[in-house]
């Protein structure tokens, strides 16, 4: 753990998601190391569209609150629409409510995917999602906007959250393999309802780059909040990186 | 879909750390723990308890989107304060709220309790003498009446999950005495699930708690064997043939 700074003996990563998710919960749990937990709070959401985000953020607040009356080390915002949907910067405007209300360190899914490319030197990435073409293009302009090129772009056209939640992890790893272009550094696979973790390890061998997922990178970047420095194998490159010496210095 | 054996939608007091903890490390494969926090103070107080009635309506409405087969209202005074009517109430507002099954740590402690035969209990909570007041009536009303009460006594719902599973397997040991056929450990921020084994051997009855009650209510409404066998009996019974009935065809939403 974390050198230095008083040691604790357990953390808790309070964990923001939209109502209708039903993976991002089960994925994180799997994941954590035995002295972390999960605590949830939950913001209405039904349909992935423009409207209906903007809605639940609203809500941010009053949720962000019951997980500080939880005590919780960290807070993480694991939506990704969410914390991108009005493009540069609007992470950060997402962050800093959270921060006010909570008075404690927060992020989101998206500032953690820029944390996560930035860190693995991506400069030139493919984009995967579950989005249709409209939530989609919103995704490669706040990429685009942070700096990355977006070489190829493909959703799955899916509005329905619920239904992104009843896709099998195959689905991540045929969109990925398809739409992998030759000169992009990593594969991006976004969306928290989608089932990614099972095929990270496999995508890797398969296209010979790093894979980051959505869940997979809210995960690592809540545990390099904590201060957990152990490399966690089985969901790719990213989360064995958490020993890295060189972690703090890539994502400041 | 995850959960493909049974999705439960967890309503936690927001403060409450050690339910969902203690849920997801006894789920088996196949089984989800989807949770919404209950808004509400720290301190337990009358008023927090029967505001968190209403408070509980938003969290239903919240993990409803999940489509739960089994909605759980996690907390015991929360659900016994004002009596088993208004712990009926709760759980049938938020049964129509959700779509789904559900059960009240109040009722399921009633519930495995009355299972069980039990008429004298020996009880430890965390409460101040009001709560425990009202909790001693509320198993009075279902005619079991506890024999020796101990407490930890703190007001902070927070810091109950401070106190470490060994103190709660001393509180135990300490306060039991052999007319009680059987200790219910009240509260479901206390830390209690891993120590009923080891309590339910070292005193030769039925041990139970708050989590384990409510977990135990869960996968029987699912129709799930959850194969728990090191946390109690009452949990391991749920894997004995026939144990668990799977719903009626068509009832299940998980699959």
């Amino acid at each position: 753990m974390k050198q230095g700074s008083a040691q604790k003996d357990s953390y808790r990563i309070g964990l923001l998601v939209p109502s209708s998710n039903t993976t991002v919960e089960p994925e994180f749990y799997r994941a954590l190391p035995a002295n972390v937990t999960l605590h949830t709070a939950r913001l209405f959401l039904t349909e992935i569209t423009p409207e209906a985000i903007l809605k639940m953020v609203g809500e941010l607040e009053a949720q962000s609150r019951l997980l500080a009356s939880a005590d919780v080390d960290v807070v993480m915002l694991g939506a990704t629409a969410p914390s991108f949907l009005k493009g540069l910067g609007y992470d950060r405007e997402v962050i800093a409510r959270i921060e006010k209300v909570a008075g404690k360190p927060a992020t989101t899914t998206s500032t953690a995917l820029l944390r996560a490319l930035r860190f693995l030197g991506a400069k030139r990435v493919v984009l995967g999602s579950a989005y249709d073409d409209k939530v989609n293009a919103i995704a490669r302009g706040f990429l685009e906007a942070n700096g990355f090129k977006v070489v190829a772009a493909r959703g799955l056209g899916m509005v329905d959250n619920l239904a992104v939640g009843r896709l099998g992890p195959e689905s991540a790893f045929e969109l990925a393999r398809g739409v992998d272009q030759a000169n992009a550094d990593a594969m991006v696979l976004a969306c928290t309802n989608w089932r990614t973790m099972d095929v990270i390890e496999r995508l890797e061998r398969e296209l010979g780059k790093p894979v980051v997922s959505t869940t997979q990178v809210s995960v690592w970047d809540a545990l390099r909040m904590i201060g957990y420095r152990r490399e966690l194998p089985g969901y790719g490159r990213l989360l064995r990186s958490l020993a890295a010496e060189d972690l703090l210095a890539a994502v400041a | 879909m995850y959960g493909w054996r049974g999705r439960i939608g967890l309503l936690v007091p927001s403060i409450n750390t050690t339910m969902e903890t203690e849920f997801w490390r006894t789920a088996p494969r196949g089984v989800s723990v989807h949770t919404a926090r209950i808004a509400g103070g720290r301190h337990g107080t009358p008023e927090e308890l029967r505001g968190m009635e209403s408070a509980s309506k938003q969290a239903a409405k919240e993990v409803a989107m999940v489509e739960p087969d089994v909605v759980v209202y996690g907390c015991t005074s929360g659900s016994f304060f004002e009596g088993p009517e208004w712990n009926r109430k709760i759980s049938e507002q938020l049964s129509e709220i959700a779509g789904a099954p559900t059960v009240t740590t109040a009722g399921a402690m009633a519930a495995c309790l009355i299972g069980g035969g039990h008429k004298k209990v020996d009880v430890v909570t965390p409460y101040v003498e009001v709560t425990n007041e009202r909790l001693k009536q509320f198993l009075k009303a279902h005619g079991i009446e506890v024999v020796t009460l101990g407490t930890f006594d703190m007001l902070d719902m927070f810091d109950h999950a401070k106190i470490e599973p060994g103190e709660i397997y001393r509180k135990v040991r300490e306060i039991t005495t052999p007319k009680a056929e059987a200790v219910f450990v009240a509260c479901t921020q206390l830390r209690a699930l891993e120590v009923l084994d080891r309590l339910e051997r070292d005193l030769g009855k039925p041990v139970y708690s708050a989590v384990q009650a409510s977990a135990w209510q869960a996968y029987q409404a699912m129709g799930v064997d959850p194969g728990i066998a090191d946390c109690g009996s009452l949990l391991r019974n749920l894997s004995e043939p026939g144990a668990v009935k799977p719903p009626s065809n068509g009832l299940r939403k998980s699959a």
